[in-house]
């Protein structure tokens, strides 16, 4: 390149030149949707930016005075019961992940490779897994295996005449088993995701050079998909810690004080948001930790990612062992869905659960309760169902236009909203809800007991999901589907509108479904929130599990359940049966 | 922005309905006394008010609000049920936030009100009723008169009949520390709950701290609500009961339910649980009205129905309950229960752990 | 009067001179090719005519008026252009009619008039029996006609066309190059049409532009460019060549044992002595096994096979001449066979002989 040094002398000079020149006609000829861009970013940055920070900023705040201060860590720190806290929570979470893994890589690698019966069944206990909301898991759970009163342990009792039970639900193992059988569809989603790109041909070579089908999966498949297992493994981890219901259903009758319900302490009279804030740090950092972790892992080695295209697949003849795995698979259902709903519903049709299966037992004077006469039931229905659905439609729109105005380029530093926009994902629902109480809950903006509050905070909060689905969606779209509308004469908006938006409909669809399920069922984010008018069917949930009526929870339970069914039918039939569980 | 919930627009069906029986309502109203007649009008205007109230469980709450409706009816309740601390933390984080939901505050911690009097969050305003009361009673609420106590909760030991007998059964507080009962107590939680905040501090006044950590080593199963022993025992989770409510445990024990109640000789806890309109109530006349409600006779009759004690002379106590002179009794202080409850929730969880 | 002019167009990325002060002007109904391997910015400059990329200096007019100018962009849907794409970018949720049809109603024709180009603009293309169909129902070359058709009926005062046939399959490729220049020859609009494979551009347009590292090399006749390239650049794209370092001493070229006179080149050299960069295409060089008699004005000088290939429509030769250090690519037909480390005899034509930059 000779000339390369007097290019580059000229180049800029002659761009500085003319833009002095031509400042004025810039302006005249400047897109008006730039604005729109703007006014994006800054809503972006009202949900995810401003309340982190103002967490933060808080932590460091005195109370009274609002100077600086570090006295809330001290306290937060200070005492041996709240590190302790600390540490429970990180065993629980590394405990749940192991589980969940455990349970999830075999029920995976049958689905995605091999030729195990009965892939329909597991189909129906991973999403029936990841709809059942884990603080009525973790009330079935207590029907199921109260260490003197749950079916499991009568029945164990019966049958051997020990007095021990045999699994006591109120105790570390409880929780992790409850946790990590309400999550595992996480890190199934993952693992079958990345199994389905991997060539046969990976494991055909593995076989060619003496490898038999285990070797094979154990040396080549899962290695293959291991960023899958790890990244599940760390949304289960986060998962796991952020998670408020399980924690205070089995967690106080299992002695067990962890970070969320430390931090439920701090909201007492007088309360103490700056503690909370200060508390709550360890977590993002644990998260951010967690995830330099996996990069460090991954840093080298090829992947799957490299590996997808090419060869074809076929599925792994197991012969007699697939019945093994079907035996695993249907075990998995059992505990993770099976059981907990067939107590719940039983106890939601009987007037004493206690008493088990008897037709004078029988009755609907429970649903009936909720339905026509408890005051709070219905309206926290109602309240359930226009928070998520607005929450949703603020999702999806809002990350619509920020994946659009990524993928398109349109702004600068496209890759730190990006970012942004994706980070409410790893960082634990319980902190997201308390950085809203510190930003929004007071003057000036006094959000607190409205349901704005509680729908920002759900829409901010599964942001992720619709990005994640959105961005894919407006990915599938060449960008020269629009640009042939632009140079035929449409501005860019009505391009978005005439051609984008018809073509990205049905995964914005399925992106809205999911944030409504999931958003109708959260209770970490919301038991901060809610006022007295905005309380949610999960918190009233939680709220009646505090009095123990088990029967009239169950039956609050199903009808949750039947809502949430009910949508996941809409979207199976407009979208297709894995809709819920296809990744993003 | 509820202004446009379902439950409006089935409240507004429920008024053209209504339209159609206006004499019965007319003749309901004629029958109140003067006092209560205005303020009804007034509390009409506003149509509904807020009630957070720890005092009694869920469906007799309801019913509270369902009889108020009934008795004054154009006025709505909108019942918000929690345990005291819940609904107490409710509170203060409205104020915190400066936000005006509440309009009438029950706890069954009496600190609950008397911090709101102190601090000026209480509405100045004496209920005409409450001259109607028992002394007792009277007695008990707030010398100025801007709470009264609403509530009578005693709370006592319980036990499984089928599980133990009446003669091996503890009697007392001081008995439950036996070994003999490890593994088979179930308690609530002084950070959910009031009362047994206030039980706990009683039992340090008494005992020492020393009873506490006795308490720990027989194992109790630790839920939330003072009335979680009673499903604990009904499942069959464990067999004796550690200050449990007796309106919720007689009202089990009336569905056929194997629970006896003890009431321990060395003093049933007996907790006045005040109520208050607040001074920021958004619906000020309907708040006041249900100040004359609350210590008027319905509310005692509804009550009864739920085993909740009469505080009026012409109701008479409720079903399978002592009158209120036939046991001992054990009551703490309002400073007591003020400084004490936030010491007792420390200690509670440095011994129990949660 | 041109119709399109590109004025010393710039684009910047980061450090990367994508587009390098390109200057470029289109006749009326002109049809020009920016022809050039991938990352030569031709797709970039096109995408600055058509408005979605702003220049980092220089202009772009249309007509004497000026679109494009650093800081001052007319955005493209206000260009009056119509623009075809790699991926045909055909509108998967309107049949071909309302794929047609869009740019019409967006100039909010009435619907009749709207309804008869559309008609008459598929009749063209030859696709009016399937005008109802979504272009899932269609093939690739379909999609092609439909994009073709959807740009065309517009009456655009350009046409873009950025590597539109890249996507289909080699005998489709072919068809589909005659489709456009029996278009281009229908209509006469003015187009521009980005592509890297040089028999598209030569079958398809009046001039080509070559590009480069961001620079336009030459811009000429498909059949001058192979003849006469200008630089070693164009040379090497456009065909192939052996490259061979020179000097001109005293009015003769010499390389190796070979003297040429320069005056017998067709473009003979301009400047004074020194050092000259030549190129010679194989097919301009023949072998024979015995000294030719007559030299013609050829050079003629021994040399010896030293690899061959068949390539089945020629032979190509490795040559290199005796005593020397240079080796020779050579085109022979079929039947013109000699063996590896054979003796030969090599004539160049120095008519055929190109001075590049």
């Amino acid at each position: 390149m000779p000339d390369s040094g007097t290019l580059s002398a000229r180049g800029p000079a002659a761009v500085a030149g003319s833009r002095r020149v031509t400042w004025l006609g810039r302006l005249r000829n400047i897109e008006p949707v730039m604005l729109l861009w703007i006014a994006l970013i800054g809503v972006l940055l009202f949900l995810v930016a401003f309340p982190l920070a103002k967490l933060f900023v808080v932590s460091f705040e005195d109370q009274r005075t609002g100077a600086f201060t570090l006295a809330n860590y001290a306290f937060a720190y200070g005492r041996e019961r709240y590190i302790n806290a600390l540490v429970n929570s990180l065993l629980l979470g590394l405990a749940s992940a192991t589980l969940a893994v455990i349970l999830a890589v075999p029920m995976a690698w049958a689905v995605s490779r091999t030729d195990m019966p009965g892939k329909g069944l597991t189909w129906a206990t991973v999403l029936g897994a990841f709809i059942l909301p884990p603080y009525l898991s973790a009330i079935g759970w207590i029907l199921l295996a109260g260490p003197n009163s749950g079916f499991v342990n009568r029945f164990w009792r019966d049958l051997t005449g020990f007095e021990a039970p045999l699994f006591n639900i109120f105790s570390f193992e409880g929780m992790t088993l409850v946790i990590a059988l309400n999550s595992f569809p996480l890190v199934f989603i993952f693992v079958k995701a990345a199994l389905d790109l991997v060539s046969s041909e990976m494991e055909d070579a593995a076989n060619i050079l003496g490898a038999g089908t285990w070797t094979a999966m154990r040396r080549i498949s899962i290695p293959l998909v291991m960023p899958a297992i790890l990244g599940g493994f760390i949304l289960v981890f986060l998962e796991a810690i952020s998670l408020f219901g399980v924690p205070a259903i089995l967690g106080i009758p299992a002695r067990l004080n962890v970070v969320t319900t430390q931090l439920w302490q701090f909201f007492e009279w007088p309360v103490r948001v700056e503690v909370a804030a200060a508390y709550a740090m360890p977590l993002l950092m644990i998260t951010a930790g967690l995830i330099a972790v996996q990069k460090l892992l991954l840093a080298r080695k090829g992947f799957v990612s490299q590996t997808g295209k090419g060869g074809e697949r076929r599925l792994i003849r197991l012969g007699r062992w697939r019945w093994a795995l079907f035996a695993w698979c249907a075990g998995v259902g059992l505990l993770a869905v099976a059981m907990p709903l067939f107590v719940l519903a039983q106890a939601s049709f009987a007037k004493a659960w206690g008493r088990g299966f008897a037709l004078d037992n029988l009755t609907l004077a429970n649903y009936r309760l909720l339905i026509f006469e408890h005051e709070m039931a219905m309206q926290s229905v109602w309240n359930t169902v226009w928070f998520s659905a607005t929450a949703a439609t603020i999702a999806v729109l809002l990350a619509l236009l920020i994946a659009y105005i990524v993928n398109r380029r349109l702004v600068p530093f496209g890759d730190a909203l990006a970012f942004v926009a994706m980070a409410p994902f790893v960082i634990p629902g319980i902190v997201m809800a308390i950085g809203f109480y510190a930003a929004y809950a007071a003057p000036p903006l006094a959000l607190y007991g409205t349901a704005a509050l509680i729908i920002l905070a759900f829409a901010a909060r599964f942001l992720p999901i619709a990005y994640a689905n959105s961005a894919a969606a407006i990915r599938a779209v060449h960008p020269e589907m629009e640009e042939a509308a632009r140079i035929l004469g449409s501005g860019r908006l009505h391009a978005v509108w005439r051609i984008t938006t018809p073509l990205v409909r049905k995964a914005l669809l399925g992106g809205w479904l999911i944030v409504f399920i999931v958003a109708s069922r959260e209770l970490s984010a919301a038991i901060f929130l809610v006022g007295p008018r905005t309380r949610t069917m999960a918190v009233l949930l939680y709220d009646m599990s505090e009095a123990g009526n088990f029967e009239v929870l169950a039956a609050f339970g199903g009808i949750l359940l039947v809502i949430t069914m009910a949508f996941v039918g809409i979207g199976m039939k407009l979208l297709g049966r894995d809709f819920m569980l296809r990744r993003g | 922005m509820t202004g446009l919930t379902k439950r409006g627009l089935l409240a507004g069906a429920a008024g053209i309905g209504a339209a159609a029986i206006i004499p019965s309502r007319r003749a309901a109203a004629q029958d109140m006394p003067a006092h209560e007649r205005e303020l009804y009008a007034a509390a009409q205007r506003e149509g509904q008010l807020t009630w957070y109230t720890g005092q009694m469980q869920a469906e007799p709450s309801e019913a509270i609000g369902r009889a108020f409706t009934e008795r004054y009816p154009g006025v709505r309740v909108n019942v918000v049920r929690s345990t005291s601390q819940v609904a107490f933390q409710r509170l203060s984080q409205d104020m915190r936030a400066r936000v005006r939901q509440c309009d009438v505050f029950s706890s069954v911690d009496q600190s609950h009100l008397t911090f709101l009097k102190r601090e000026g969050h209480l509405l100045e305003y004496r209920p005409r009723n409450a001259e109607g009361m028992l002394k007792v009673v009277r007695d008990l609420g707030d010398p100025d008169g801007l709470f009264q106590v609403t509530y009578l909760a005693l709370y006592m030991l319980g036990r499984r009949t089928d599980r133990v007998s009446e003669a091996e059964a503890p009697k007392s507080w001081q008995d439950i520390i036996d070994p003999k009962w490890k593994d088979q107590l179930s308690v609530g939680h002084p950070g959910f709950s009031g009362a047994i905040g206030s039980w706990a501090v009683m039992m340090r006044k008494m005992y020492g701290v020393d009873y506490l950590r006795a308490l720990e080593r027989n194992k109790p199963q630790i839920g939330r609500s003072a009335a979680d022993p009673v499903t604990v025992l009904n499942a069959g989770e464990r067999t004796i009961g550690v200050g449990m409510p007796s309106a919720t445990s007689l009202l089990s024990i009336s569905r056929g339910n194997p629970l006896a109640l003890i009431y321990p000789t060395d003093g049933t806890l007996m907790v006045p649980a005040p109520s208050g309109a607040l001074k920021n109530a958004p619906n000020p006349n309907a708040a006041k009205l249900f100040m004359e409600y609350f210590t008027g006779p319905i509310y005692s009759q509804t009550v009864r129905q739920y085993f909740g004690e009469s505080l009026r002379p012409e109701v008479p106590a409720p079903d399978g309950a002592k009158a209120l002179d036939q046991f001992a009794a054990m009551t703490p202080t309002a400073e007591e229960v003020e400084k004490g409850i936030p010491e007792i929730r420390e200690i509670w969880r440095d011994i129990f752990g949660v | 009067m041109p119709r399109l002019i590109l004025n010393g167009l710039t684009k910047i990325y980061g450090r990367l001179t994508v587009v390098d002060a390109i200057d470029l002007t289109l006749e009326e109904g002109e049809f020009v090719s920016l022809l050039g391997p991938s990352g030569c910015g031709k797709t970039t400059t096109l995408r600055m005519i058509a408005g979605f990329i702003p220049p980092d200096a220089g202009t772009i007019e249309i007509d004497g008026k000026v679109l494009s100018a650093p800081g001052s962009v007319l955005p493209p849907e206000r260009r009056g252009m119509s623009m075809i794409f790699q991926s045909y970018a055909i509108w998967p949720n309107m049949t071909v009619a309302e794929n047609v049809g869009f740019g019409l109603e967006l100039r909010k024709l009435p619907r009749a008039e709207v309804r008869s180009r559309v008609g008459a603009i598929l009749e063209v293309v030859k696709m009016s029996h399937l005008a109802d169909r979504y272009p899932s129902e269609l093939s690739g070359g379909q999609q092609q006609r439909v994009a073709l058709a959807r740009a065309i009926v517009v009456e655009p005062a350009v046409l873009l066309l950025d590597e539109p046939l890249s996507n289909l399959d080699a005998n489709l490729r072919e068809e589909m190059r005659f489709e456009i220049r029996r278009l281009h020859d229908e209509f006469r609009i003015t187009t521009v049409y980005v592509t890297h494979d040089q028999a598209e551009a030569m079958a398809t347009s009046d001039r080509i532009a070559v590009m480069n590292a961001g620079r336009i090399e030459q811009v000429d006749a498909p059949h001058l460019l192979y003849t006469r390239p200008r630089t070693r650049f164009v040379a090497g794209f456009i065909g192939r060549t052996n490259l061979i370092e020179a000097r001109l001493v005293q009015g003769e070229i010499v390389f190796d044992t070979v003297a040429l006179a320069a005056s017998r080149l067709a473009t003979p050299p301009q400047g004074g002595d020194g050092a000259v960069l030549l190129s010679v295409r194989p097919q301009s060089m023949m072998l024979r096994e015995t000294r030719p008699e007559d030299a013609n004005g050829h050079a003629v000088l021994p040399a010896e096979v030293t690899r061959r290939v068949y390539l089945g429509e020629t032979w190509d030769y490795l040559i290199r001449p005796r005593d020397s250090a240079i080796e020779l690519r050579v085109s022979a037909p079929p039947t013109q066979v000699h063996e590896v480390g054979q003796a030969v005899w090599l004539t160049l034509d120095p008519q055929q002989v190109v001075i590049v930059d």
